[in-house]
């Protein structure tokens, strides 16, 4: 239709300029219609002036459609025209890229995509691109590569890199007369899209990129799991919890499972109800992260049995069960309930090593040290002068617990330190209500005072020996802290059946990032629902407040075979503790790399007091399957202080494990390990729908258009205008073009119908 | 229309009884066997942090007289509530604990009350008398995390009764003496040299045992451990820290054994919040 009316495509209004050729100023132009549109006032207003059928509104309407008229005629006098950049014939080559991966053989009911391709060419384009152009033919899978005819491509490639290609055919211009790119792909990209700077690369050579899209858009039998979110590294026995995001189409309503297996072991499964069509829908499994080593977890939804893509049914993804036991530091005010019972809510937890300080009188503390279920102190001297002075004897431990502790038994630098704690250190605070706690215990006006996720009420009494009800918010209800049953609603139900906790304080409001998972319900005196239990992140740590000293009554009341109260201590103390780095913490971005082999190997290096280590020597130390041990140095990365990084190209498929070593001179700073893994043949698998929004906004970003393959044909006379290659500039007449000979018509009739509706004719 | 108008006063009432079970009950103050009009303290009703309970228990042979009837089924108020309020502000005096100042008595009643006061104090527990039913909730009451101390039962008599009470709540867990070492004789103070604490009328008769040709010569620090080592059952047998607590304003009672008998109390109960 726009050709219809417009005389030229779309396209050659982008990339040609308007110009007139009558070379009269344009000021002129402008004279005239003034000039018309005074001299057209002037005749109407006389005209109309004797007649009472012609008022103001009316005359007014009619002078300014006859202004707009003579305006019409002076335009087309001015003679438009576009001026517009054409490929001079024989002299351009034009790069054919068709898609030479797996996902190409999927068959869209009536053919591949290949088929399709092929189709495409042989149907008479590929003819008419070689009468006026030489032609180029790419295969594209994670790079591009020159072919000479069409029978050279197998649709067997394992990945498809789109911007890489691109990139690589772009740079053969620098040499050669690339007038246009022509790209046959369903735009399954597997690296997410093409990146800005491929973009600019080929705008910067104004090469034109005319895309045309293959396979459907959407399936019609299909359920794929587009992501898997997982912990990479966890405690060992840790709940942990895989969020699964999925969609599908044609099973809207139906029931299906979703299995999470640590090799042929089912670790966890979940059934769950398919939502509408093409909707992404997030479903989160619990499972065990089990003992230590590093774990290959699939996740996968039982495939249908009419299913068109049953490959893209599963996902893999490494957990890293880290060996450490995590210390804590318990540090209490009073012997009281919440003390005993807390500790005995977490002393079946292996994975914590909890210590205590306990003010059992003015003047004298209690300490105790418990792992595996073992009491006493290991290290007779162990915080025998209390609460630490020291940075390097605090920051030796993961996590803290304040229970009802008055802020100033600690000293000003005590407090320092604790917000250090949290901020430079990253480590997990916990803090619970009680009568010395939050603003009765002066914390407000502490130097921790930062990192609390609550802005801590100005006034005291904020503690209250009273019972209230405990409910979750919906964020608790999605908390792995807060999930003492598996099923998310039987959760809910749980906590409202908890019995009510002894005693409540008022922590004040949330602070802005803090996250409220359950609120409190005095069951007396008719008092407001407040925050129970708060986390916030702060630096690089994390804070929490549990605003009770009565949650033990939830041991008490409840059969002794009934888990509630130990399991949300032992969550609560984990996720404290869970994210705190060591001095040294090893990542990569992608601990499963999907048929690519180039790791990006990150190092965050601290020193003994957790300060940035910019002066490191750094290696990474990895050993893989059937490869000989590598060791890689690892060089300061150079707008993040104490982080070092390196590219590292996995040579083949499989495990590989990685030991970052850090030192500064002769001391040895100390040592972190991580997983990743290359799969080969999968990536394909997966977004097999044609991408037809990525080949739009690669074309339109570039001067090209996008093209269905029965409309590809056009692009045989389209492709003729570009910037690129060697070129000559055309003048196209737009005078004579149907929009403008159907605005005249227009124009008139309405002034007639006008005047008919007037009786003024 | 009727029908819906009962369910919703059955519902209610149901809802009102389980709110009464598993709420905790106030302050009640019972007549005692030796005082039956004590003075309650002005902040009686001020709820604390922590409030040690007294066990009321059924007497063995349910009163009436005689040795084991003596006392007309009150033997569980013995020294109660003098002693009581003369230990309880003491420990909030000598610690941190934010102890309230008087007593909570409870009942092994199969309700959930006793649950709310997870520290329970039992004296004179060789007339006790426990049938299945409350020796089954004493047992949930300690595997859930409740602490007993027992106190002031004497010679093989009264340990036989208590024994066969305390039986029915562990018939598999052994009883066993606590050596000096144990980390109960040292969490506040080190009580590795410990002395008889004698009831008044042990001391009236110038010794500091009662029973003494019925084995109650020798006192006996004793306990029953839970399954992870701890002790939950405290056992003193043949002594009388009651009395010690009881007359500690009393001019003629040694001060050196009711200063043991507090100690005795505080280390026992700062063992409760630590293990």
């Amino acid at each position: 239709m726009f050709e219809f009316l417009f005389k030229y495509p779309l396209s050659i209004y982008r990339q040609g300029t308007f110009i007139f050729l009558a070379g009269w100023p344009l000021w002129l132009m402008g004279l005239g219609v003034l000039v018309a549109a005074g001299v057209l006032g002037f005749l109407i207003w006389r005209q109309g002036s004797g007649s009472s059928r012609m008022g103001v509104v009316r005359r007014a309407s009619v002078w300014v459609l006859q202004t707009a008229l003579a305006f019409l005629l002076l335009f087309l006098i001015w003679h438009p025209a576009l001026s517009v950049s054409t490929l001079k014939p024989q002299q351009n080559i034009v790069a054919v890229v068709i898609d030479d991966s797996t996902s190409m053989t999927t068959d869209d009911e009536n053919s591949t995509r290949k088929e399709a391709a092929e189709k495409v060419l042989n149907g008479g384009l590929l003819k008419a691109l070689q009468e006026k152009f030489q032609v180029r033919l790419y295969r594209m899978s994670d790079h591009a590569e020159r072919i000479d005819k069409l029978e050279q491509l197998t649709a067997g490639a394992t990945a498809t890199h789109i911007g890489e290609s691109l990139k690589q055919v772009a740079a053969d211009a620098s040499s050669l007369p690339i007038g246009a790119m022509i790209l046959l792909s369903d735009g399954s990209d597997n690296t997410g899209g093409v990146d800005l700077e491929t973009l600019s690369e080929i705008r910067r050579q104004r090469i034109p990129v005319h895309t045309i899209g293959l396979g459907r858009e959407t399936m019609s039998r299909d359920v794929e799991i587009s992501n898997v979110d997982v912990s990479a590294r966890a405690l060992p026995e840790s709940r942990l919890g895989a969020t699964v995001s999925f969609h599908q189409h044609g099973y809207t309503g139906q029931k299906a499972k979703i299995t999470l297996r640590e090799g042929s072991k089912v670790v966890a499964s979940q059934d769950v109800t398919l939502k509408a069509e093409g909707t992404e829908q997030v479903e989160t499994v619990l499972f065990n992260a089990g003992d230590a080593g590093v774990k290959t977890l699939e996740a996968s939804i039982d495939p249908f049995p009419n299913e068109e893509n049953p490959r893209n049914n599963r996902v893999t993804r490494l957990v890293n069960v880290d060996p450490r036991k995590p210390k804590i530091l318990y540090m209490e005010g009073e012997p009281r309930w919440e003390f005993k019972f807390l500790r005995r809510a977490v002393e079946d937890d292996h994975t914590l090593h909890l210590y205590s300080i306990l003010r059992t009188a003015p003047n004298k503390i209690y300490r105790q040290e418990q792992e595996d279920g073992k009491q006493g102190l290991t290290n007779i001297n162990e915080l025998k002068d209390g609460f630490p002075t020291k940075v390097e004897d605090l920051f030796g431990f993961d996590g803290l617990v304040f229970g009802s502790v008055d802020a100033p038994y600690l000293t000003k630098n005590q407090q320092d330190m604790v917000k250090q704690f949290v901020d430079r250190r990253g480590g997990g605070v916990l803090f619970l209500g009680g009568k010395d706690s939050l603003s009765d215990g002066g914390w407000a006006k502490s130097a921790a005072a930062d990192i609390l996720p609550t802005t801590l009420p100005e006034r005291k009494n904020t503690y209250s020996f009273a019972g209230a009800d405990v409910e979750l918010t919906p964020e608790g209800r999605d908390s792995l802290i807060t999930r003492i049953e598996e099923d998310p609603n039987k959760n809910v139900e749980r906590w409202k059946k908890l019995p009510y906790i002894r005693t409540f304080q008022d922590p004040g409001d949330p602070k802005l990032g803090a996250v409220v998972l359950a609120n409190f319900v005095p069951r007396e005196g008719g008092g407001a629902k407040r925050p129970l239990l708060v986390t916030m992140n702060y630096g690089r740590g994390r804070t929490a407040i549990f605003a009770t000293g009565g949650s033990w009554r939830w041991q008490m009341l409840q059969p002794l075979a009934d888990m509630s109260h130990e399991m949300f201590y032992r969550q609560l103390l984990r996720w404290v503790v869970s994210d705190t780095p060591r001095h040294i913490t090893g990542s990569t971005p992608k601990s499963l790399l999907a048929d690519e082999s180039h790791v990006k190997l990150r190092a965050e290096v601290r020193d003994k007091t957790y300060l940035p280590a910019g002066d490191a020597t750094v290696e990474a130390h990895i050993t893989g399957e059937g490869i000989p041990p590598e060791v890689v140095n690892m060089t300061p990365e150079p707008l993040e202080q104490g982080v070092y990084g390196a590219d590292w190209t996995a040579p083949k498929a499989g495990s590989y494990y990685v030991e970052v070593v850090a030192k500064r001179a002769a001391e040895e700073l100390g040592t972190d390990t991580f997983t990743f893994r290359r799969e080969d043949g999968i990536a394909e698998n997966f977004h097999v729908e044609q991408n037809r929004e990525l080949l739009q906004k690669l074309s339109a970003e570039t001067g090209g258009s996008y093209y269905k393959p029965a409309d590809a044909q056009k692009l045989g006379k389209d492709i003729n205008y570009s910037q690129a290659g060697i070129t000559v500039r055309e003048t196209r007449d737009l005078w004579d073009m149907p929009a403008i000979f159907l605005l005249f018509l227009g124009i008139r009739a309405a002034e007639w119908l006008l005047r008919r509706r007037w009786g003024v004719i | 229309m009727r029908l819906r108008a009962v369910l919703l006063v059955a519902l209610l009432g149901a809802f009102g009884a389980w709110g009464v079970l598993h709420a905790q009950k106030p302050f009640k103050e019972y007549p005692g066997f030796e005082y039956t009009n004590f003075e309650v303290p002005p902040d009686a009703n001020v709820p604390h942090e922590w409030t040690r309970a007294r066990l009321k228990y059924t007497q063995y042979g349910g009163g009436g007289f005689g040795r084991r009837g003596f006392g007309g089924g009150n033997r569980w108020t013995m020294d109660y509530p003098r002693s009581d309020r003369h230990l309880l502000p003491g420990i909030a005096r000598l610690t941190r604990i934010d102890a309230r100042s008087v007593e909570q008595v409870v009942e092994l009643d199969n309700s959930d009350d006793i649950y709310n006061w997870p520290t329970l104090y039992g004296v004179e527990v060789g007339y006790w008398s426990l049938n299945d039913e409350e020796a089954r909730q004493l047992r949930e009451y300690l595997n859930r995390g409740g602490f007993l101390m027992v106190d002031d039962f004497h010679g093989n008599t009264e340990w036989e009764i208590f024994e066969e009470g305390i039986k029915k709540v562990f018939p598999d867990r052994d009883i066993v003496d606590l050596p000096d070492a144990h980390p109960i004789f040292h969490t506040l103070y080190d009580l590795d040299h410990r002395i008889q604490v004698p009831g008044e009328a042990a001391l009236s008769n110038g010794v500091t045992y009662e029973q003494g040709n019925n084995g109650g010569r020798d006192p006996h620090w004793r306990g029953i451990y839970d399954n992870k080592g701890r002790v939950v059952v405290a056992i003193c047998h043949n002594m009388d820290l009651g009395d010690a607590w009881e007359h500690a304003d009393d001019a003629w009672y040694p001060a050196e054994m009711t200063g043991l008998a507090y100690r005795i109390a505080i280390n026992y109960f700062v063992y409760d919040f630590t293990h």
